[in-house]
Parts: C-alpha cells; structure tokens; sequence
C-alpha cells in the first residue's frame, strides 16, 4: 500500500566535508506515501488519510472521506417531516438520541409548540445517558488504539446496560427514534426511572476505575501527553466545538451558554459543572486533555439525570401534533450539545408536508478538518493517538 | 445581544455589504392568505462582498463573532432563479448569534471563498460547491469532498436528476 511520491527528488546524498577525518552527510530519502485506511482499525469507520512520511515523521494528512455517503440531507428534501426522524439516527449512530433530540428541536422552533414538562425531563434523562454511552465507546475504543485492550470491555459492559435501559423504554439498542418532534414515542416503562438510578448508583463507582485503570495510567499519560496540541486560536478558526473546544481550554458549552429545554435550569440549580482542560500532564490542548475532558463529563451527565430522576413530574409526554405535519413557511437553525460538539440543525419549510432543506452540521465533520494541521510534525506512531482523539463518527462525517 | 441590537451595531459600523434584515413575523389579518413566516431573524448579505463583512463581524471588539458555525447553501425551488448561501456565527465571548443569508444567481454561481477570515469554512465550502455546483474563488483546495472525483452534477439542486449508470452499474 505504499509507492514513493512523484514531487519528491530521488534519494540523494551530500556530503560536507567539516575538517580534519570528519563528515557530515545528508541522507535524504524520498517521503513516502501511505495510505492509512479506508479499512483501517483506528479509523473506527470507513475513512481514508494519505499520509505522506520521512521516515518516522508524519509530513503532511489529507483526510478523504465520502466512503460512507448516504444522501442523507436529500433524503430530507424527499420524505415528509416526522418520516426523517429515523434517519437521524444514523449520522452519529453513537449518540442517535441526541440526534433525534437536535431534529425535533428545530422543527419545534418552526412550529412552536410546548412540550410537556415530563417529556423534556425524559429527553434530558435519555440525551446525557447517551452521552455516556458515547463517551464509553470513544474513551475505551481510545485506550485499544494505543493499545490497553481491558479497559475497553469494561466500558462497553457499562454501555450494555445504558442501551439496555433504552431498549426497555423504546424497543431498540442502537437506533432508537424515540425523541420525536412534538415530545416523547411513548412514556417510561414502569420501574424505569428506579432502574436508570440504579445505573448511575453503579456508575459512580464504575467510573472510579476508569480514571484509575487507563485515564492516570502511567503509560496511557505518556502515550497521550503532549501530542496533538491544538490551540485557542486554532480550536476557533476552524470551528471545533464540545470536547475538542474545552479541550483546548476554552470554557464553552451550549447546555450552559445557549441553554434549551430546562439546562439553565439545572445549571442554575448547580447540578452540574463544565469541565474545562487544565493542561495537567502536558501542553494545554493535547490528546490527553480531550480525553479528560470526555471522562470527567460522563459523572456530570450523571448529576444531571439524577437531577431529573429528583424533579420528574407526571403528565403527558407527546404534544398534540398531527400525524400529517405541516410545518409553517420559515427557517430555523437549531444547535444543540451532542457528545462530540454542536449538532446543528437547519431547516427550511415552505409550509408544506415536505422540507426545502434538511441541512445537518455535524461535528465529527468540523472537527475532522483540523487533522490537516495537526498530524504533520508528529510522529508516525502518535498519529493513531491523534486521530482517535478527534473521536469521530464516520457516519457523521458523511452522511 | 439581541438580533436587533447586533442588526443595529452592524448599521452603525457600516458593514460592507449589508442588505437588510428579515424577521419572523406573525400572520397579517388584513391580507388574505398571508402566512407570516416563523423561525430564525437573520441578515441578508451580497454574497460578493461577504468575505468583508465576516471580517468586520470577527473584528468587531461589541461583535466578535469568533467561530464561525456552519456555511451552506440552499435551493429553495425549481423555478427559482437564485441559490442561498446560509451563514451561521457563534460568538463564545458574548453568547449570541448571527443568521446570514446571501443570495447568488444560479446561472452563474460563483463568489469569493471565506476561508481567509474562517479556516473553518475550508470543508464547508467543498461539500457546497460539489453539491451545488458554486465555485468559490480563492479555495484553497477545491476538490470534492463526499462526493467522488468524476462525479456529473450538483445532487442537492432541486433540478438534479439521478443517474442511470455509474461506472457501467445500473442504479435502477
């Protein structure tokens, strides 16, 4: 899978003569080009990087994507409003409840309907175990990329049961088009909520052992430490939001700053803290400041559902809205704290059944674009660890 | 800020390029078969000077539209003699907003590229121009992005029509 490059000189040696039996002597080798992916292991999808190397420095990444391309902002232009639903789902099939959630919220601002309080507290609850759930897979999958296998199946056993609990209240475990525009597919089932705090009773205790198993590791801080430095300025220029953005040091979170449903609620309640990177094992704004950033966020998510599990209300959870919707003439965009950043929603109507445009701003496809900059100047064996603390979803990125 | 206020700063500094504005509005009693329009107020812009009014809306120490969000187009009908171009700016500093919409005409689409005030509309406005066929003038690297190489036609224009074959595969 390699060939050498056809810009670059054909390898060359020069030698300078520096004084009395000494040489100094330039050995240049041609950069080679290797193409990491598409089928690759760290790729955690189908995504291509020409990679071009001189030896074991990285000289330049061009990410191609597209493999995974499935029409899904057209498809939006050809099915009737509450039909898209499930097709949410499938750009971040890690976090699909907060896609659906980012959806209805911005066919909400079109319509501007109230939803009922229980369904927002429900929403709530499912949004952050997704979260966690998210967090679990990019944090474990992380620690097997650079080679710590265990930690990886104990996160996904915690995983297990998240989507176990959302199986329970809406019949799937990856894919679940529960959140619908107008409030909630159905009600929690009875013993649900004691279940889910159950869970975060579990939980707490779980989380302990990922920090101390892989996240303080001595070997995990060194291979993490340092490296993929991104900073303020760049986390800016190119838009990268959620834990890319805090990562960096920038205390930005839309459930705080640009809050929906009742976040500014809980936020005022204190229920929750936003964790913002320090730069405690290395430079502000490596890899092992995101990965941080992801840990500490997954016990915060935690305080929120018990906040909600607290403060439940009964009632309906479904607006009244009708099966064939229409939407009125208008635009809206919608942004909303997915686990990998602003999910962004914009929709156009022109009062009919159907949408004039479905366009989805996804963050795994921001936040992608900035392995241009920072994977040359590393070397080969740290561009794994870079790549996988972007944490994307190849089915984001190209929906 | 409020749209109106950062409307009103965007007046008083002149920003170049600054059509108007278009707010949602309720349904007019008096005129018949008025709909009002619902959602999101935002800025209409020309799109040829677009790139100097992101400028000041970054620059501008009221402003300081740090990041910006999402840059798209859309097709709004068949008929329809004009693309938008749609424009989302977040600002961390003082948590507001800005919608911006400019309009080119489909004939011959074409604008300067973004990517000089914002390295984050580099990706953006790849996927926009394989998808609407709008050349940005200045990329600095306009190949496809989602789509392959020797892909034929914009896919998100409402006139596209959907290939028959590709590569010797039918598709029907």
């Amino acid at each position: 899978m390699t060939r050498e490059t056809q810009s670059t000189p054909a390898a060359s040696t020069r030698v300078q003569r520096l004084g009395a039996g000494e040489l100094s002597v330039d050995i240049r080798t041609p950069d080679l080009e290797v193409n990491f992916g598409p089928q690759h292991p760290a790729t955690h999808g189908v995504m291509r990087i020409l990679m071009r190397a001189d030896g074991e420095l990285v000289t330049g990444a061009q990410p191609h994507l597209g493999y995974l391309h499935r029409c899904a902002e057209k498809i939006g232009e050809n099915v009737e409003w509450l039909q898209y639903l499930p097709y949410t789902d499938r750009y971040d099939y890690l976090a699909s409840m907060n896609n659906n959630l980012g959806y209805s919220l911005a066919v909400e601002a079109l319509l501007g309907v109230e939803i009922p309080r229980r369904a927002t507290l429900i929403r709530i609850i499912c949004a952050e175990l997704n979260r966690i759930g998210s967090h679990l897979v990019a944090f474990g999958t992380y620690g097997l990329d650079i080679g710590a296998f265990t930690p990886f199946l104990y996160t996904f056993r915690e995983r297990e049961w998240m989507m176990a609990l959302f199986e329970k209240i809406c019949g799937a475990r990856l894919t679940y088009s529960y959140i619908r525009i107008g409030g909630l597919f159905n009600d929690a089932p009875p013993g649900w909520f004691e279940e889910v705090s159950r869970f975060c009773d579990v939980f707490e205790q779980k989380w302990q052992e990922y920090v101390d198993l892989l996240l303080v590791n001595q070997i995990y801080v060194k291979r993490t430490a340092n490296i993929g430095i991104i900073s303020r300025e760049m986390a800016l220029d190119f838009g990268l939001t959620g834990p890319m953005v805090r990562g960096s040091g920038i205390d930005w979170d839309l459930r705080r700053d640009m809050p929906y449903m009742c976040y500014d609620e809980i936020w005022r309640a204190g229920a929750f803290k936003i964790p913002v990177a320090r730069g405690e094992m290395g430079a502000l704004g490596d890899c092992w400041d995101r990965s941080w950033v992801r840990v500490m966020e997954m016990i915060e998510s935690i305080k929120i559902v018990r906040w909600c599990l607290d403060n439940m209300v009964e009632g309906p959870v479904i607006a009244d809205i009708p099966k064939t919707l229409k939407v009125p003439l208008g635009e809206a965009y919608v942004g909303i704290e997915n686990p990998r950043g602003e999910l962004g929603h914009y929709v156009v109507s022109d009062g009919g059944k159907v949408s004039i445009r479905t366009r989805v701003r996804g963050p795994s496809f921001c936040n992608l674009a900035v392995l241009e900059d920072i994977l040359p100047g590393s070397l080969v064996g740290d561009a794994i660890a870079i790549i996988g603390s972007t944490d994307i979803v190849v089915g984001e990125t190209d929906r | 800020m409020d749209f109106q206020a950062i409307h009103d700063r965007l007046r008083a500094v002149a920003a170049p390029g600054l059509v108007g504005a278009d707010l949602p509005r309720k349904p007019d009693p008096k005129v018949k078969k008025d709909k009002g329009r619902a959602g999101d107020p935002f800025v209409i812009v020309e799109a040829q000077r677009l790139v100097e009014f992101l400028e000041v809306c970054r620059d501008d120490d009221r402003l300081k539209f740090e990041q910006l969000v999402d840059l798209s187009a859309t097709d709004p009908a068949k008929d329809d003699a004009q693309l938008w171009i749609n424009v989302q700016l977040l600002s961390l500093k003082f948590r507001h907003r800005l919608a911006i919409k400019c309009l080119l005409p489909k004939a011959a689409p074409s604008m300067p590229s973004t990517v000089p005030v914002y390295r984050a509309s580099q990706w953006h406005e790849r996927e926009c121009a394989e998808m609407f066929g709008i050349t940005f003038v200045g990329h600095p690297d306009p190949r496809n992005i989602l789509l392959p190489d020797d892909w034929v036609g914009s896919p998100l224009r409402k006139d596209y029509e959907f290939p028959k074959e590709y590569h010797g595969i039918s598709c029907e």
